[in-house]
């Protein structure tokens, strides 16, 4: 609408999430919820006219090696060798993965919650910082003292245990850009659907409103706080639309598995915000395809359901819209899908060969000398 | 030497001032600091003096703002945040325990965070049970966070500078009974370095150890046994984490006796911390058991005879070096 590389028309799509778990049944209460979600839709012509073949078939590689990075410490964390709290991004990858390649990779300031593999790879950490640091390992990201929660980047402030605390950290973030009149930068934070029931929250978007910070507020609706379902949490869905209206925030919704549509929304609200230096609440809705975390055995949704949403998969999604533009074969898929396996099997190997931390480190670094 | 006669609230005023003349990055918000000039008029002035920008009127939302003020210095700011009454930083203990005495370490020092949080802790008059709390145990438990406690206009001063500039997070902890108290100090730009205690007043027969408000107390209590020959050596604290051990232990290996004096709870307190590391340090030293006096376990009361039997006072003081003083 006001950028003129990506037009994002609002379409008023209704989709129902079947939530139906066995508990629910048991006990014959609350099986299903339906939420009408107005989703903006991007114009997959001019996204892909602006991407470009080539930045096009590197966000396949993005996706593809977050993908791979936490399947496979997920199974080196079943083989003993990572321990801890893991939450995957699997099933979400195209929220952040537009998120970076539509707003880039420098520049922007950062933050997310311990679910936060995915963001650290897209803003640089490299897949064996990340390793290492699953691995506990001197040389990871954190040097082993952050763990899976806990990745960092030149721009990206973490990775926050505490469900919901990353929201205000992340408004001063962007509070520091006005400070320092960085015009032009913007700070973006993710959390999860979740974490909208914390009164930090609410204060925040009290404040970033208030204050007018530049400030994008992605919620990323997987429909789950751990095992609750959102209308089990929530009172007054969508979240997204119905929180921007209490505090005059301007809000977009959009489905989480289709980056076209996420890299067109990312593009519009950035607009959005350099154009009136106020924040933007972005609800994405997706759904993840791990459990919480790796200890939650996911008994709040049947197979059949889980079957049904992994057909709506994002990185099928982008790959199907390549094969369509000619951009990519069958076979092509099939060897970058090797190549990224490849190249985590040898990170993978890099962590185990890497040495863990001196015992007489242990007490570094807790304050600044 | 030039020297001026200005109370503790007008030193804190004067530090804030002055670190916000020397660095751009200094800024501080807060409920009331700036159009009000602040609850306790510590930042009286400020706002007209500096503007909207850099002295900052927060919505009532303690979490929120610190959470906010933690983004921020971690991103090359140096917030300075008021809380009212430390009783408020409940609200955002999340912030200050998760957030910002952990990310330097957890972030393998990638992240620093240079934050004040200062305002007023411990009873005040009257203002009853969620309005007193002494919060410096709570928060001297956590790595990573340093905690001052200052009792004259001096220290208030060149410690408040030295927690502006240091890169780590300061709790700077006020009190509302103290403001007015008045000192002459210099004009003079001068720090206190964070970490080293004081020799308030020299001793030789026992050491009396404190910090903040109670030190009143103790003088009154040091005054009463010089007038009977009984030497006390009164320290000061000043920080409370990282804490002075070498001056508490030459003194009481000095002395052989040592009553400690806290405005809060004893129940894993400050008081328990500094008499176990006078038992760690000084065990062989010691002529006689160390006494803590400290305020009873109830939340504290409004009625005024309560309040007062509660908070430490002179008397029980005299008391409790009298007890360690048996045999002297």
């Amino acid at each position: 609408m006001h950028n003129g590389i990506c037009t994002v028309e609002k379409k008023i799509s209704k989709r129902t999430y079947l939530m139906v778990s066995k508990k629910w049944d048991k006990i014959g209460s609350l099986m299903s919820c339906s939420v009408t979600y107005n989703f903006s839709k991007g114009d997959p012509e001019k996204v892909f006219g602006y991407l470009g073949k080539d930045l096009a078939l590197e966000v396949l590689d993005e996706m593809l090696l977050i993908r791979n990075f936490e399947q496979r410490g997920e199974q080196a964390y079943q083989a003993g060798k990572v321990w801890g709290f893991y939450h995957a991004y699997i099933g979400q990858e195209a929220i952040q993965t537009a998120a970076v390649s539509a707003l880039g990779k420098k520049g922007h300031l950062w933050a997310t919650t311990y679910r936060c593999h995915a963001l650290a790879l897209l803003l640089g950490m490299t897949p064996k910082e990340g390793m290492c640091e699953l691995y506990g390992k001197a040389n990871g990201n954190a040097k082993g003292r952050g763990g899976s929660m806990h990745m960092y980047t030149e721009n990206m402030f973490g990775g926050d245990g505490i469900v919901g605390g990353q929201w205000a950290l992340g408004a001063g973030l962007a509070f520091s850009l006005k400070y320092k009149n960085e015009k032009g930068k913007i700070a973006i934070t993710f959390g999860g659907d979740g974490s909208i029931a914390q009164g930090t929250f609410h204060e925040t978007m009290n404040m970033a409103m208030l204050w007018k910070l530049p400030l994008m507020i992605v919620i990323e609706n997987n429909q789950l706080g751990m095992g609750t379902q959102i209308h089990r949490a929530f009172c007054n869905l969508p979240l997204g639309e119905n929180i921007a209206k209490s505090y005059g925030i301007k809000s977009f919704t959009v489905n989480g598995m289709d980056f076209c549509d996420c890299y067109a929304v990312f593009k519009e609200a950035y607009e959005w915000i350099n154009k009136t230096g106020e924040p933007v609440i972005i609800e994405a809705v997706g759904y993840r395809f791990k459990g919480h975390s790796i200890s939650d055995a996911a008994n709040y949704r049947t197979k059949e359901e889980l079957q049904k949403i992994m057909e709506e998969d994002p990185i099928l999604i982008y790959a199907n819209y390549l094969k369509a533009k000619n951009w990519i074969s069958d076979s092509e898929l099939e060897e970058r899908k090797k190549m990224k396996k490849d190249e985590i099997l040898e990170t993978m190997k890099f962590a185990d060969e890497s040495k863990f931390p001196e015992i007489t480190s242990l007490e570094e670094g807790v304050l600044v000398e | 030497m030039s020297s001026q006669e200005i109370d503790i609230r007008e030193a804190l005023r004067q530090a804030i001032d002055e670190e916000m003349t020397r660095d751009e990055r200094v800024f501080i918000l807060g409920e009331e600091v700036a159009e009000y000039d602040g609850a306790y008029k510590v930042t009286k002035g400020l706002w007209k003096k500096w503007g909207d920008k850099r002295v900052i009127d927060t919505p009532i939302s303690e979490s929120g703002f610190s959470g906010i003020a933690i983004g921020a210095a971690i991103t090359g700011l140096r917030p300075i945040v008021e809380f009212m009454s430390f009783n408020f930083s409940f609200v955002a203990f999340d912030q200050i325990a998760s957030r910002a005495c952990k990310l330097h370490y957890m972030s393998g020092g990638r992240l620093k965070v240079p934050i004040v949080f200062r305002g007023p802790n411990g009873a005040a008059a009257r203002v009853s049970c969620q309005h007193s709390h002494n919060v410096e145990p709570l928060y001297a438990h956590f790595p990573g966070l340093k905690v001052v406690a200052p009792s004259t206009a001096y220290d208030a001063k060149g410690l408040l500078k030295a927690a502006i500039r240091d890169d780590n997070p300061v709790l700077f902890l006020e009190n509302e009974l103290m403001y007015g108290m008045k000192e002459v100090i210099p004009t003079s730009e001068f720090l206190v370095p964070i970490g080293k205690g004081k020799i308030l007043r020299e001793g030789g027969d026992v050491t009396l150890i404190s910090h903040s408000r109670m030190l009143l107390f103790c003088i009154e209590a040091a005054d009463f046994f010089a007038k009977r020959g009984i030497q006390v050596e009164v320290i000061d604290l000043r920080t409370i984490k990282p804490l002075d051990v070498g001056l508490i232990a030459s003194s009481v290996r000095k002395t052989g006796r040592a009553v400690v004096v806290e405005e809060g709870h004893k129940f894993a307190g400050i008081a328990s911390e500094v008499a176990t590391e006078i038992m760690e340090h000084c065990f062989d030293y010691l002529d006689a058991p160390i006494q803590r006096v400290c305020q009873m376990e109830t939340p504290l009361p409004y009625s005024p005879p309560l309040e007062e039997w509660t908070i430490p006072n002179t008397k029980r003081i005299i008391k409790a070096l009298e007890e360690v003083l048996v045999g002297k």
